[in-house]
């Protein structure tokens, strides 16, 4: 119970001091630690992807650069700054709450919306793009293209498919996934440990008959795609999050709730949204660049 | 309004960015992340297989400490917050190590050939 009720006589408190805290400063710092708490657990909640995605990028290197390189890592880099950029307006909310500017306040969380919107808009594009050339790790959620039954057949091994082809519209009858393109395990066949050597896994995973195997090195790209979906997707839904939080923010904002007294909900919002910065900034070279070295024939 | 005053020190200091500096650190994160895309596109396998990801692992580690210290004001807090980041990824550093140390060791994989 706080002083000024047991004496009953006006005590001066902070009017954004709860009552359960001595004063502001300690205020300040539970709620830095609770939202730090929960970032942690954040942290391990997306390590536990990163953990998933470094035992198979591991054991499959080639199809994970196979895989990689059919992002658009143009898509992908924009993005990044877009992120960046939303960064950087997030902490200048924080600022002008500091400085008590409703204004300036209420101009830069709709900046950072803006932004939080394009990124997820940009998503979106490369999403619906990666549907229409079955990429979707689901047989059924890809883009269904029925046969041609008059087409002639292409019988090329996987390994002679032109990756820097235009997209071709390959017949995908029940939408499933496909990849027909397996020539980075081709160019590290028989190469030594200082080159780009393919590791025992991948010798065994994928090999059929001595042969490279199409299918099951699909099937190893598929893992990829897997990852990739499951990390943006998680990483998309935190920004639709953020997305919810700004909107109450710019609510409360707007009311000119915030001032150099009581900003701490900018604040936290800001470690929010600088979290999600930072994933993207690991997901971005992870998913989009780790196989762009080898596509000038390595 | 005396007592006021005294409040006033009680705030976790916050007087330290100046919007100067916050471009500076944005400048810092842009030019990080174009690094990141043309060092990618360079063959860097001559010094060692997967040279390219630790240098872009490299870059993305300066950018999210740039982010962390500046734009979350990690710099400026107290101990507390200092501990529970650098734990996170001590923790993190644990579940990656013990993971691979089972995998790595199961059979050949790509870090012994």
């Amino acid at each position: 119970m706080s002083s000024h009720s047991e004496t009953g006589k006006f005590h001066y408190h902070e009017p954004g001091l709860q009552h359960q805290f001595e004063d502001m400063g300690q205020q300040e710092e539970s709620v830095s630690i609770g939202m730090w708490m929960f970032l942690v657990q954040e942290i391990m909640f997306f390590g536990g992807l990163f953990t998933a995605y470094l035992v198979f990028r591991s054991r499959f290197p080639m199809a994970f650069a196979a895989g990689s390189n059919h992002l658009d890592a143009f898509w992908g880099g924009l993005n990044t700054l877009v992120l960046i950029v939303s960064s950087l307006t997030m902490a200048l909310t924080v600022y002008y709450a500091q400085k008590s500017n409703r204004n300036m306040q209420v101009i830069m969380i709709l900046l950072t919306m803006a932004f939080g919107a394009t990124f997820l808009g940009v998503k979106t594009i490369e999403y619906r793009d990666k549907f229409n050339h079955g990429l979707v790790p689901v047989q059924g959620w890809n883009k269904r293209v029925p046969a041609d039954p008059n087409a002639e057949h292409e019988t090329k091994p996987c390994w002679e498919v032109d990756h820097n082809a235009p997209a071709v519209e390959h017949p995908n009858p029940r939408g499933e996934f496909q990849f027909a393109d397996c020539s980075l395990a081709k160019l590290a066949e028989g190469k030594t440990p200082e080159e780009n050597f393919l590791t025992a896994a991948e010798r065994i995973g994928y090999y059929s008959n001595g042969q490279i195997d199409g299918n099951k090195f699909r099937d190893k790209v598929r893992i990829f795609y897997y990852l990739y979906f499951v990390m943006t997707g998680l990483h998309a839904l935190h920004m639709i999050v953020g997305l919810a939080l700004m909107t109450w923010l710019l609510i409360v904002a707007w009311r000119g709730s915030f001032s150099e007294d009581y900003y701490m909900p900018v604040e936290m919002s800001g470690l929010y949204w600088h979290f999600v910065d930072i994933v993207w900034i690991f997901l971005f070279p992870l998913l989009y660049l780790l196989g762009r070295h080898f596509m000038h024939g390595g | 309004m005396a007592e006021h005053e005294q409040h006033d020190h009680d705030h976790i200091e916050h007087d330290h960015m100046t919007i100067p500096k916050y471009i500076g650190i944005f400048l810092v994160l842009v030019v990080g992340t174009i690094l990141t895309y043309f060092a990618a596109t360079v063959d860097l396998d001559f010094i060692f297989p997967g040279a390219n990801t630790l240098v872009a692992l490299l870059i993305a580690f300066t950018k999210m400490t740039c982010v962390m210290l500046f734009f979350m004001h990690v710099y400026w807090s107290p101990r507390m917050i200092w501990l529970s980041a650098v734990a996170s990824f001590f923790w993190l550093a644990i579940m990656f190590s013990y993971t691979m140390q089972d995998y790595l060791t199961r059979d050949p994989g790509v870090f012994s050939p």
